[in-house]
C-alpha cells in the first residue's frame, strides 16, 4: 500500500462525504486567524512605528552638539536612505521692543522625512500641509508667538543678526520633539539663513541632527554598520525612544494585539480538539473494516498521519489565503487611519500560519486519530467493541503543550504567553471541575426523583455534557472577554487620556504670582488647577560617588545627567502616581531627607531603594535617601516629576511654579489676557501633540476590535462544534422517543430545558472567570484600574442560555421534521 | 384492531421510480400474532414502519382501532403510540447513558405513568434481569440487552407490539430464549404482535404468516 497516495484518496472521499468539513473549517479558521493577525500585526506594527517616526521626523536621528561627521550621511545615502539636516537651538526674537525666547529649527528642503508640518497663511485660514520649507529670508512661527509679540503675518522680526518676514503660522510640526525640552514657541527658518543670524558659534548650545529614513532593510543594514562606529558625542534616537507617552501607548496597543492573537490560537485549538474527536469517532467503523481486510496497525498509523499531512497542506493553504484576504480587508477598513503607503505583506505570516496549522493538527488531532489504529477488527461483528481505553486522555496533555508552544511563539513575550496560557488552562480546569460538579448534582437529583425526561441530556450523557459546558463556556469567555471586558478596558485606557486632558502648560510662574494666578485661573477662567513648585537641580552624586555623563552607556541616561532635573516637593503622592516599592512619607515625614523617584528613571540611571542621591540646587548640595519608587501615568499628560521630596527638604530653595490645565478651543481668547497680566509666565500649547497621540490610540483600538472579531468567530465555531458533538446522539434519542410515543412539542421542551441549562451553566462559569480575568489582566498586564464586575456573571448566564438555545435549537430542528422511521434507518455512527 | 387498505410505497431512484409494494391489504385482529416473512430488501421493515405509524405511505390507509393514522400528523400518531404500542428492534436501540432500569422506565415516563420505577423493576424481573438493573447497556451481553428491550416494550402493557428481526443480532440459542420470552409475555398480556423476520422457523410460531415478495403480500396457511 502506498500510504501517501492512498491517504489522499481517502481524504478526498472523507471530504466528499462531509466528514471533514467542520475539522477543515476549524483548521482553516485557525490558520487564517493566526496568519491574518500576524500579517496585520507586522504591517500595522511597521506603520505604527511609522507614526512614532513622525514624532521624530525620521526613522533614525543622529544628534550631536557639533556637526555630525559627513561619513554618517554618506554611508546612509550609499545604503539607500534619504537624509536631511536640521539645526536646533534656543534664542530670543526681537520685534519692536518686545522680546521672546523661542526654539529655532533651521531646516533643509525635504524636512521632515517622516510626519508632516501643517501651516496656515494667517490666523483665520484653515491649516494645510506645508509645501516645502521656509524660503530664505522667511520665518514660520507658532501662532502664540504672534500673541506674545503682538505681531501679524507679514510683519518682520529679528533673530540674531538677521531679519525675517513672518510668512506662515505653524499649527503642527509632528517632529516638534519632547514637549518638556521645547517649552518656548517654535520658529522655523531655512538652513541657508543660519550663518546670517550669527547665532551659532563654537560655545553655543546647538543640536545638530542628521535625519535618516528609508526601507526597513536599508535601515537595519545602516544600524549594523553604526554599531562598529565611534559614536562619541553622538546620540542615536529611534522612534521607540521618542515621546514617552506615545511609546507607552504603542506598547499597550501591541499587548492588546498580542493578547487577541493568543486567544484566537487557544480558541481555535479547542475547536479542533472537539471536531477531531467527532471525526475520529465517525471513522471507527471504516477502520475496523480496513483492519478486517488485512490492514496492519502500522498501515493504519501511516494512513492517518498522511491524511493529516494532506489536510494540513490544503486547509493550511486555504487558511493562509483567507488570512491574506482578511488582513487586506482589515487594512482597507483602516485606510483612513494608516499611512497610504503600507509595507507589502511579507512571507513570515505564511510560514507562521502553516506551521500553526500543522502544530495544531499534530497537537490536537494526531493523538486522537492515531488511537484509531487500535480499533479491533472484530468490531465489524461486535459493534459494542470500542477502541481500547488506554491513551484516551493522551491527546489532552499534548494539545496543552502545543497551545503553550504556539502562544510563546505568537507572543514572543514569555510573561504574556505564560499569563494567558495559565489563564486559559486554569479556566479549562475550573470550568471542567465546576461543570462536572454541577452535572453530578443535577444527575443525582434527577435520578432520585425519577424525572428522566427533564434535563435528560445531563443525566444520560454526563461526560459530553461536561465537554459541552466547558467548550461553550470557553467560547462565551472569549466572547465576553472581547466584547464587554475589552470595551471596558479600552474605555479605561482611553479614560487615562480623557478628552479634557491638559492641553496648556504654564511654567516660569514666580512664587509671588501663585495666589493671584491661582485665583485668576480657578475663579475667572474657570479651570480647576493646582500650581506645583519646581526646583532646578543637577544630579551630582549617587551614594557619595560623583556622577559623570560618560559613566552611562545609554544616551538617555547621559542626557538626563547633563541636564538639570526638575525637582518638586509634596505631602501626598500626586494623582496617577503609584508607589511600587517602599512607602510614601506620611505626616511630618521624618527625617525630611527623603526622595521619591520615578521607576523608569531609576532604572535608566541605576538608582535603587536606599541609595543616597545628591543634587546641586542653587549652589548647595542636597542629599537624601530614596525611600520609595513611583510608577507614573505619563499618558495622562498631567504635570509629573521624576524626583519628589517631602516639603521640609526643598521648600526653602528658590523655585518657580508649573501647572497644566484643559482649555476648551473656544476659550483660547483668555490667553492674551493671561500673558498681559503675567508677562514672565510662559504658556505653551500641547494640543497638537495630544491630537497625534489620541489618533494613535484610536487607531490601535480599531485594530484590536477587528482582531477581536476573529477570535469571536473562533469562539462561535467552538460553540457549534460542541453542539454537534451531541447532535448524533440527540438525533437517535429523538427518533427513539418519538417511536415510543413522545410528541415533538414534548421533545422540544426537553431539549430546550437541557440547552438552556447547559448554556446558563456555561455562561455562569464563563462570566465568573471573565470577571476575575478582566480585573487581573487590567491591573497586572495593562496597569489600568478595573474592578471585578459581578454583573458579568448575569450577562454570561443570559448570553449562554440564549446563544446555546438558538444554536442548539437550529441544530436539532431538523430532527423533529423527518419521520422517526427515517431517523432510525439512517446509518448509525459508531 | 389494525388494518391496511391499498397500501403502496414508491421511491424516486436513480433510474426512475422504484415501487417497493402496491395495493397491500391487511387486517390483524386483537390478540393475534402475525409474522411478516420476506427476504432482505423485500420491504418488510418498511411495512412494519407504516403499520406502526413511524412513516407515511405513498398511497393507501392504515387504521388503528378504526382511526386512520395516515390522516393524523406526526405528533398525533406519537400520542396514539404512547403507552399503546411497543417496539423490539434488531439492534436493541437502548440509550447508552441510561441504566437498564432507566431504559425500561423511559416509555412509562413518556406516558406520564404513576410510579414508573416500580413498574420498570417488575418488568425487568419478568425478563429475568433482576440482578442487572443498575447496569449500563455496554455492561450487558447482546441477549441481555434484547431482554431489556423486551422489558421496555412490555412495561407499558401495550396492546400492540412490533418486533423487527428481534433475533437478528443474536446467536441461535440466545435468540431462541429471547423469542420464548417474547411469546410468553405476548400470551400473558394478550398483546397483538406483528413480527418481521426472514426466519421461517420463527415465523411458524405465530398464528398467521404473511409473506412479502415482489411487492405483494400472500398469506400462508398456518
Amino acid at each position: 500500500m502506498r500510504a501517501p497516495g492512498y491517504a489522499l484518496k481517502l481524504l478526498a472521499r472523507d471530504y466528499r462525504a462531509g466528514e471533514l468539513r467542520l475539522l477543515a473549517a476549524a483548521l482553516v479558521l485557525a490558520v487564517a486567524a493566526v496568519s491574518s493577525v500576524s500579517w496585520l500585526a507586522d504591517r500595522v506594527g511597521t506603520a505604527t512605528t511609522g507614526r512614532a517616526a513622525e514624532l521624530l521626523g525620521a526613522d533614525l536621528v543622529l544628534d550631536a552638539s557639533d556637526q555630525v561627521p559627513a561619513r554618517f550621511a554618506d554611508k546612509a545615502r550609499a545604503t539607500g536612505l534619504s537624509t536631511n539636516w536640521t539645526v536646533g537651538f534656543r534664542s530670543v526674537v526681537l520685534a519692536g521692543n518686545h522680546t521672546q525666547l523661542v526654539s529655532v529649527k533651521a531646516v533643509t528642503p525635504g524636512y521632515p522625512l517622516r510626519g508632516r508640518v501643517l501651516v496656515k497663511p494667517d490666523l483665520a485660514a484653515p491649516e494645510r500641509p506645508a509645501d516645502g520649507v521656509p524660503e530664505p529670508g522667511h520665518i514660520w512661527v507658532e501662532s502664540r508667538l504672534l500673541t506674545l509679540l503682538d505681531l501679524h503675518v507679514g510683519d518682520t522680526l529679528d533673530l540674531g543678526a538677521a531679519s525675517f518676514r513672518i510668512s506662515r503660522l505653524i499649527s503642527l510640526d509632528t517632529a516638534r520633539g519632547n514637549i518638556f525640552s521645547s517649552l518656548s514657541p517654535q520658529a522655523m527658518i531655512n538652513r541657508q539663513d543660519l550663518a546670517a543670524t550669527n547665532l551659532v558659534r563654537p560655545a553655543s548650545r546647538v543640536r545638530y541632527s542628521l535625519l535618516l529614513a528609508g526601507p526597513p532593510s536599508a535601515l537595519s543594514g545602516y544600524e549594523s554598520w553604526l554599531k562598529d562606529q565611534d559614536l562619541t558625542g553622538i546620540e542615536v534616537e529611534r522612534p521607540s525612544d521618542s515621546q514617552r507617552g506615545v511609546s507607552e501607548v504603542i506598547e499597550r496597543a501591541r499587548r492588546f494585539l498580542g493578547l487577541s492573537a493568543l486567544l484566537t490560537v487557544a480558541v481555535a485549538g479547542v475547536a479542533m480538539l472537539i471536531t477531531v474527536r467527532r471525526y475520529a469517532a465517525r471513522q471507527v467503523d471504516r477502520v475496523a473494516v480496513m483492519r478486517c481486510l488485512g490492514a496492519t496497525q502500522g498501515d493504519m498509523g501511516r494512513l492517518m498521519v498522511w491524511k493529516l499531512v494532506w489536510l494540513g497542506l490544503f486547509a493550511g493553504g486555504a487558511g493562509v489565503l483567507l488570512g491574506l484576504g482578511l488582513q487586506s480587508g482589515m487594512l482597507a477598513m483602516l485606510s483612513g487611519l494608516l499611512p497610504s503607503e503600507m509595507p507589502p505583506p511579507g512571507w513570515r505570516p505564511v510560514a507562521i500560519g502553516w506551521l500553526t496549522g500543522y502544530a495544531g493538527l499534530m497537537g490536537f488531532a494526531l493523538p486522537t486519530v492515531l488511537r484509531l489504529r487500535r480499533v479491533p477488527p472484530l468490531r465489524v461483528l461486535r459493534r459494542d467493541l470500542a477502541t481500547p481505553g488506554r491513551g484516551a486522555m493522551l491527546p489532552y496533555p499534548i494539545a496543552v503543550a502545543a497551545v503553550l508552544a504556539l502562544m510563546w511563539w505568537q507572543a514572543s513575550d514569555v510573561r504574556l504567553a505564560v499569563t494567558v496560557f495559565a489563564a486559559v488552562l486554569g479556566t479549562l480546569v475550573l470550568l471542567a471541575g465546576a461543570a462536572a460538579g454541577l452535572v453530578w448534582v443535577v444527575r443525582r437529583r434527577q435520578r432520585r426523583r425519577g424525572g428522566l425526561l427533564q434535563l435528560t441530556g445531563l443525566v444520560r450523557r454526563p461526560a459530553t455534557s461536561v465537554v459541552q459546558i466547558v467548550a461553550v463556556g470557553l467560547g462565551l469567555m472569549a466572547l465576553l472577554l472581547l466584547t464587554v471586558v475589552r470595551t471596558d478596558l479600552l474605555d479605561a485606557w482611553r479614560g487615562r487620556m480623557p478628552p479634557d486632558a491638559p492641553n496648556y502648560f504654564l511654567i516660569n510662574i514666580q512664587p509671588q504670582e501663585v495666589p493671584g494666578l491661582t485665583h485668576y485661573l480657578n475663579d475667572e477662567v474657570g479651570v480647576q488647577t493646582r500650581l506645583l513648585p519646581m526646583i532646578r537641580g543637577r544630579l551630582v552624586a549617587i551614594n557619595g560617588r560623583d556622577v559623570k555623563p560618560q559613566d552611562f552607556d545609554a544616551g538617555r541616561a547621559r542626557h538626563l545627567v547633563e541636564r538639570e532635573f526638575n525637582l518638586s516637593y509634596r505631602q501626598q503622592p500626586a494623582a496617577g502616581n503609584r508607589v511600587v516599592k517602599g512607602r510614601w512619607w506620611n505626616g511630618s515625614a521624618r527625617p525630611p531627607e527623603q526622595f521619591s523617584v520615578e521607576q523608569g528613571i531609576a532604572e535608566t540611571l541605576g538608582i535603587h531603594m536606599g541609595d543616597h542621591l545628591t543634587f546641586q540646587v542653587a549652589g548647595r548640595r542636597v542629599t537624601a535617601k530614596v525611600t520609595n519608587l513611583r510608577e507614573v501615568q505619563w499618558d495622562s499628560f498631567n504635570v509629573n516629576f521624576f524626583v519628589v521630596s517631602p516639603p521640609a527638604l526643598l521648600k526653602d530653595f528658590p523655585s518657580t511654579y508649573i501647572t497644566s490645565f484643559y482649555l476648551p478651543p473656544d476659550r483660547t481668547d483668555v490667553l492674551p489676557e493671561l500673558v498681559r497680566r503675567y508677562p514672565s509666565v510662559t504658556v505653551f500649547d500641547v494640543g497638537a501633540i495630544l491630537r497625534t497621540v489620541r489618533s494613535i490610540v484610536d487607531q490601535g483600538a480599531r485594530v484590536v476590535e477587528l482582531m477581536a472579531a476573529l477570535t469571536l468567530v473562533a469562539g462561535i465555531i467552538v460553540l457549534l462544534a460542541a453542539l454537534q458533538v451531541t447532535a448524533e446522539e440527540r438525533r437517535f434519542e429523538t427518533a427513539l422517543m418519538r417511536a415510543l410515543g413522545a410528541t415533538r412539542r414534548r421533545i422540544r421542551g426537553m431539549v430546550r430545558a437541557e440547552l438552556l441549562l447547559i448554556g446558563a451553566l456555561a455562561g455562569l462559569l464563563a462570566g465568573a472567570v471573565v470577571a476575575v480575568a478582566g480585573h487581573v489582566a487590567a491591573v497586572y498586564l495593562f496597569d489600568l484600574s478595573y474592578p471585578v464586575q459581578p454583573l458579568l456573571i448575569v450577562y454570561g448566564a443570559a448570553a449562554g442560555a440564549l446563544v446555546v438555545w438558538v444554536a442548539g435549537g437550529l441544530g436539532t430542528f431538523r430532527y423533529y421534521r423527518v419521520s422517526p422511521m427515517q431517523l432510525l434507518r439512517e446509518p448509525e455512527n459508531g | 384492531m389494525l388494518a391496511a387498505r391499498g397500501l403502496g410505497m414508491h421511491f424516486a431512484g436513480p433510474e426512475g421510480e422504484i415501487t417497493l409494494f402496491r395495493d397491500l391489504d391487511l387486517t390483524i385482529a386483537d390478540g393475534e400474532a402475525v409474522a411478516v416473512l420476506g427476504a432482505s430488501g423485500s420491504g418488510k421493515s418498511t411495512l412494519l414502519g407504516l403499520l406502526a405509524g413511524l412513516d407515511v405511505p405513498s398511497s393507501g390507509r392504515v387504521y388503528f382501532d378504526g382511526t386512520d393514522i395516515v390522516a393524523l400528523d406526526e405528533d398525533d400518531r406519537a400520542r396514539l403510540r404512547a403507552g399503546r404500542v411497543g417496539f423490539v428492534f434488531q439492534s436493541f436501540h437502548l440509550l447508552p447513558g441510561l441504566t437498564a432500569l432507566e431504559n425500561v422506565m423511559l416509555p412509562l415516563e413518556l406516558a406520564d405513568a404513576e410510579n414508573p420505577r416500580a413498574a420498570a423493576e417488575d418488568a425487568l424481573k419478568a425478563v429475568g434481569l433482576a440482578g442487572r438493573m443498575a447496569h449500563y447497556p455496554a455492561q450487558l451481553s447482546g441477549g441481555e440487552q434484547q431482554r431489556v428491550a423486551i422489558g421496555r416494550a412490555f412495561v407499558t402493557r401495550p396492546r400492540l407490539l412490533f418486533a423487527d428481526e428481534p433475533t437478528g443480532n443474536l446467536d441461535q440459542s440466545t435468540g431462541e430464549r429471547v423469542m420464548d420470552l417474547l411469546f410468553r409475555l405476548n400470551r400473558e398480556h394478550g398483546t397483538t404482535l406483528v413480527l418481521v423476520t426472514h426466519d421461517p422457523e420463527l415465523a411458524r410460531r405465530c398464528d398467521r404468516v404473511l409473506t412479502i415478495a415482489d411487492g405483494s403480500l400472500e398469506e400462508q396457511a398456518a
